[in-house]
């Protein structure tokens, strides 16, 4: 996902729900990574109120915190259906995971046929090749390199990504790729692009290659998912939506 | 004047864990002010708790601009370039690294270079600090907490020996550090919580301690056996009334 679910549209659930049915488990176990945030709690606080409600199991695994919560991770990850990396720092992310094994875990489970599914650093990290501001300025970055070619996210939402991954690409810095805007995602079989869905009208992604030394976009129509009946906007305002605003208020930061 | 590199290390303690009992904090600020400056620059590292924003709060409770010249880098909200943070550690005159999991923040600090900036940062005199994984980062490798087991995880490695925190609180990490260093980890130094290890240099210069009961033990392997031998420490409240102390 270029960005979007529960931590982006907490009233639009439309690719939450799309992750959820990708696996064949009537109540799939969904484990929550939240290793780009640094664990955040608001992060998992939120995974559970979006997930809670649902036909699913959701748990989530904190790095951070397994000295008091000591968790099996190559079991707990092998055990689950899908796996749900949230957004954050893209640098972090793959330094905690290598630090932990978690690199090897997840082959492993992506191997097993585990649905591998994120945000933002959390959809970058299965490409070879990211486009991280986890340093500030934005940079190209490797990720565990699953799928074939680079990523570059909130394509739309943050335009300062789009010259640096272009011309990246043009340059051959980094292998031609998909560029995806918030609220749009990718679905790969095996390392093949299945599919692109949408959970909102205007969200576009894009192939990005490089054609003599110039970067070309062509624009991929997603298939818009059907929008729940409690995203309409004229429905009174939900607790969740006034969750978010509060917390937006509060100068809470937006997860890259 | 070039400045000594100095290192003080807790077992445990300071605002993290003893929020109503300052002396650790105390006596790590006026290491910073000996520098010559009244406000020292103070510069927290929240990396090892994943930048909880509670802690960050916490941190700029107890070091009040009116005493020092606070700050703090996130690693995880990075909104400038490694070379800026590696200028901004170099300002300091005391680098604070917080709690919460040593490999994490290991691998978070050599993903930003940190490692090699915090080096740079000791050489030229700048005071480092921390508790627990902020302890355990400074030496050349630190037994952690990990599924209820300890086990040896490779530090930045500014000190050369070994370290064990939260020596008296948790059963498991004395028989695991003493396995360790028979097995050939180097022999190092333990501290409870409330006990800071003072490096001078390259040499251990004193112990200090914010609870009168707080002990810190150097361990090392003689002739094939681990022995541990307790150290002298000097108790930071003794010249105060009855201080305060927290859990």
């Amino acid at each position: 996902m270029g960005g979007g679910g529960f931590t982006m549209e907490p009233d639009n659930p439309a690719l939450d729900d799309y992750v959820r049915t990708l696996s064949p488990a009537r109540e799939p176990r969904i484990c929550l990574l939240p290793t780009a945030g640094g664990d955040s709690e608001d992060q998992i606080r939120r995974f559970h109120m979006a997930f809670s409600g649902k036909l699913c199991e959701p748990t989530h695994l904190s790095l951070f915190r397994l000295g008091q919560h000591p968790v099996p991770l190559r079991d707990h990850l092998l055990a689950q259906d899908i796996i749900y990396v949230g957004g954050g720092s893209m640098i972090n992310l793959l330094a905690l995971w290598r630090a932990h094994g978690l690199d090897d875990i997840l082959r492993e489970a992506w191997q097993a046929g585990i649905v591998l599914a994120g945000l933002s650093a959390g959809s970058m990290c299965w490409f070879e090749w990211g486009v991280t501001k986890s340093a500030g300025t934005p940079m190209p970055a490797r990720g565990l390199g699953f799928l074939p070619g680079s990523n570059s996210v909130h394509y739309d939402g943050e335009p300062e990504r789009r010259p640096v991954f272009l011309s990246a690409v043009a340059n051959g810095a980094i292998p031609p790729g998909w560029a995806v805007d918030d609220g749009a995602g990718l679905l790969f079989r095996g390392t093949r692009l299945a599919e692109v869905v949408a959970s909102r009208p205007a969200a576009r992604a894009y192939r990005v290659l490089s054609m003599a030394g110039e970067a070309v976009e062509e624009a991929l129509e997603p298939r818009l998912l059907k929008a729940p009946a409690h995203a309409d906007p004229t429905a009174p305002l939900a607790v969740e939506e006034m969750r978010a605003l509060y917390a937006a208020r509060r100068g809470q930061r937006r997860l890259d | 004047m070039t400045r000594p590199r100095q290192i003080v290390a807790f077992g445990g303690g300071g605002f993290s864990m003893e929020a109503g009992n300052p002396l650790l904090d105390d006596y790590v600020l006026g290491l910073a002010a000996a520098a010559g400056r009244d406000r020292p620059k103070v510069c927290f590292l929240p990396t090892a708790s994943g930048d909880a924003d509670h802690y960050i709060v916490r941190f700029y409770r107890h070091f009040p601009a009116s005493r020092c010249e606070p700050s703090h880098v996130s690693l995880f909200r990075r909104d400038c370039g490694t070379d800026d943070v590696r200028s901004h550690l170099l300002e300091q005159d005391l680098v604070y690294v917080g709690g919460g999991s040593v490999i994490c923040l290991m691998g978070v600090l050599r993903a930003h270079g940190l490692d090699v900036a915090l080096r740079e940062a000791w050489e030229a005199g700048v005071v480092l600090c921390g508790l627990s994984a902020g302890s355990l980062c400074w030496f050349a490798e630190a037994m952690t907490g990990y599924h209820g087991n300890s086990r040896p995880v490779e530090g930045i490695g500014l000190l050369k020996s070994s370290n064990a925190v939260h020596y008296d609180k948790e059963a498991h990490r004395r028989p695991a550090y003493h396995a360790a260093i028979g097995g050939g980890m180097p022999g190092g130094y333990a501290a409870e919580d409330g006990a800071a290890l003072h490096f001078v240099g390259d040499e251990l210069a004193r112990v200090v301690s914010s609870r009168p009961a707080s002990r810190a033990f150097s361990v090392d392997k003689v002739a094939g056996e681990v022995v541990e031998t307790p150290l002298v420490t000097h108790y930071l409240g003794a010249a105060a009334a009855e201080p305060a102390l927290a859990a």
